[in-house]
């Protein structure tokens, strides 16, 4: 029961983290395009993060490191700099975006200016992370987003073509420059770096050590397992319903009308939810990440459980960033927009996150007995040399497609 | 040679009817409002069934709206191919209709008798959308 209770940084990071406003979008416009054909993509990027996050939480309990003091280490100065600004500037656009994402749900719920909700959303997290513990704000986040859940139920509801869902999973790749886009889209919505940034250093937050590398295993594989079939949920649902009717969900509510179709108003309501969830878990682990990164590259005292006076700049560093996020949203730029940018614009900076993660994991003088196996050592190179082929085609993908807008 | 390339850009233009509205670019508008459609059949059936949230017809419908409003302003504010003026008209009327029914919703997000109604007439215009999708393309309408 215990161990049960302590995966709760895997299901936040599953839910807060791994299933926020791009995949969100990514994933449901992913369904209404190409309807079952892209879950083979969902997956691929789910292992992808899981294989990622188990390698940089068992760092982080044996070496008592999180990953940007790793990528500080291996890069050094100049390179690991180079990192720092890339990641920043994508984990603000991921803030503004989450808390744009945010604004609108509480617009959908509510039904004000829209503006409002903005500074409402921003003056709500920093209550919630003055007010709780960081064990809090996991649970809280990580447990609530689970109303997700009514998407499983709406697929079932749905009852589709179980056979041309199974087929999706079977990788396939097109000609076709938007669905390419696409994959890249889907499988960068799972990977971003904000994720194994929080993780890493939520590890450190949460004291783990040698002791805990089972747990780590577990958040890893049950956290990011869960967050991947809602990701390819809502690929089906969307599929389902969006797709033969030419649907194409260009903003944020649409995703929850599936919902509504299958239960009505509670439908809509736990779908709403759990989305307001899942994205307010994420504007706290991308803006928490930005600090992180930044307090731990130059080296300051870090840490939520520190506590603001113990780790001041820490504190002002992470209140700063949702400031800047919430004047960005306020610019009245579209967030489903910003999120389509920040996810294509952080498979750019993956390798200079992914790579230094994985070097020290397979590095024994390190880790000792915890480093890479020969598995894990090689499905972290393949991955890296997928990350490295999707980092160079990204942006061009993205001109190319116009945004995905075709 | 750059010369050349001028005149026969401004050729081309001339040729095919000088306009800044192509058929594809006109075919892509009319499929926006397809999909535009669509989801307001759909929004429209939660208020028919009286299984939505009001807040939530009213924010969509206002958004949706707002985008068949500004597609049916950027297509008449273009200047269409002589070929396809006619399609371009007939566009901008689907399009002001469309924002007339996310009107309708907006202002009457829990009344179901409006929703059944709204829900019916996005039908017609999706169909409407649709048509013009299939002569521009030269493909039966779906």
């Amino acid at each position: 029961m215990k161990s049960i209770l302590k995966i709760a940084l895997g299901v936040i990071a599953a839910l807060g983290g791994f299933l926020d406003i791009g995949d969100l979008v990514f994933n449901t416009q992913a369904g209404a395009l190409f309807r079952y054909d892209l879950l083979w993509a969902v997956v691929l990027g789910t292992l992808g993060i899981a294989v990622y996050a188990e390698m940089c939480g068992r760092v982080a309990a044996v070496t008592g490191r999180p990953v940007f003091d790793v990528i500080r280490m291996r890069l050094g100065f100049g390179l690991g700099l180079v990192a720092l600004v890339a990641s920043t500037v994508v984990n603000l656009l991921t803030v503004a975006a989450e808390l744009g994402g945010l604004a609108i749900i509480l617009q959908l719920l509510f039904d004000a200016e829209f503006s409002l909700f903005v500074v409402l959303a921003a003056i709500g997290l920093v209550i919630v992370v003055a007010v709780l513990p960081f064990g809090g704000i996991e649970r809280i986040f990580g447990y609530c987003g689970l109303m997700m859940l009514v998407f499983v139920a709406t697929a079932i509801h749905q009852d589709p073509d179980w056979g041309a869902v199974a087929h999706g999973f079977i990788p396939s790749l097109s000609s076709s420059t938007l669905y390419l886009y696409f994959v890249v889209g889907v499988f960068a919505a799972a990977l971003m770096p904000y994720e194994v940034h929080f993780y890493s250093s939520g590890a450190v937050e949460e004291r783990w050590d040698a002791s805990s590398l089972k747990e780590n295993r577990m958040n890893a594989v049950v956290g990011y397992a869960l967050g991947g079939v809602l990701a390819c949920v809502l690929v089906i649902v969307s599929g389902y319903l969006f797709h033969p009717l030419g649907v194409e969900p260009g903003d944020l509510g649409t995703v929850a009308l599936p919902a509504q179709g299958a239960y009505g108003e509670t439908g809509l309501l736990l779908a709403l939810g759990g989305m307001m969830f899942c994205v307010g878990g994420a504007a706290v682990d991308s803006s928490f990440s930005a600090s992180y990164n930044l307090a731990q590259f130059l080296g300051w005292e870090w840490g939520r459980y520190r506590g603001p006076e113990k780790a001041p700049r820490f504190t002002v560093s992470w209140l700063i960033f949702l400031f800047l996020a919430m004047l960005i949203v306020l610019t009245g730029i579209n967030p489903v927009e910003i999120t389509e940018y920040s996810v294509v614009f952080a498979v750019v900076a993956l390798p200079m996150t992914y790579l230094p993660i994985l070097m020290i994991a397979g590095d024994r003088s390190f880790m000792g007995e915890h480093v890479n196996g020969r598995f894990s050592g090689l499905l972290g190179w393949l991955y890296f040399a997928l990350i490295v082929v999707l980092a160079i085609a990204a942006v061009p993908l993205l001109l190319a497609t116009n945004g995905g807008g075709g | 040679m750059i010369a050349a390339a001028v005149a026969l850009g401004v050729l081309l233009a001339v040729l095919s009817g000088c306009g800044d509205l192509s058929r594809d670019e006109l075919n892509r508008g009319a499929e926006s409002l397809s999909a535009l459609a669509a989801q307001g059949e759909l929004l429209a059936d939660g208020v028919a069934r009286d299984a939505t949230k009001s807040t939530y017809t009213r924010v969509m419908a206002k958004t949706l709206g707002g985008e068949a409003q500004h597609e049916a302003e950027k297509l008449a504010d273009s200047e269409p191919e002589a070929a396809v003026k006619s399609e371009r008209n007939a566009t901008v009327q689907v399009a002001g209709e469309l924002a007339g029914l996310f009107s309708e919703l907006q202002t009457f997000p829990g009344d179901e008798h409006h929703g059944a109604l709204v829900k019916k007439h996005m039908g017609e215009v999706k169909e409407q959308a649709d048509a013009i999708v299939a002569r521009l393309s030269g493909e039966p309408a779906q």
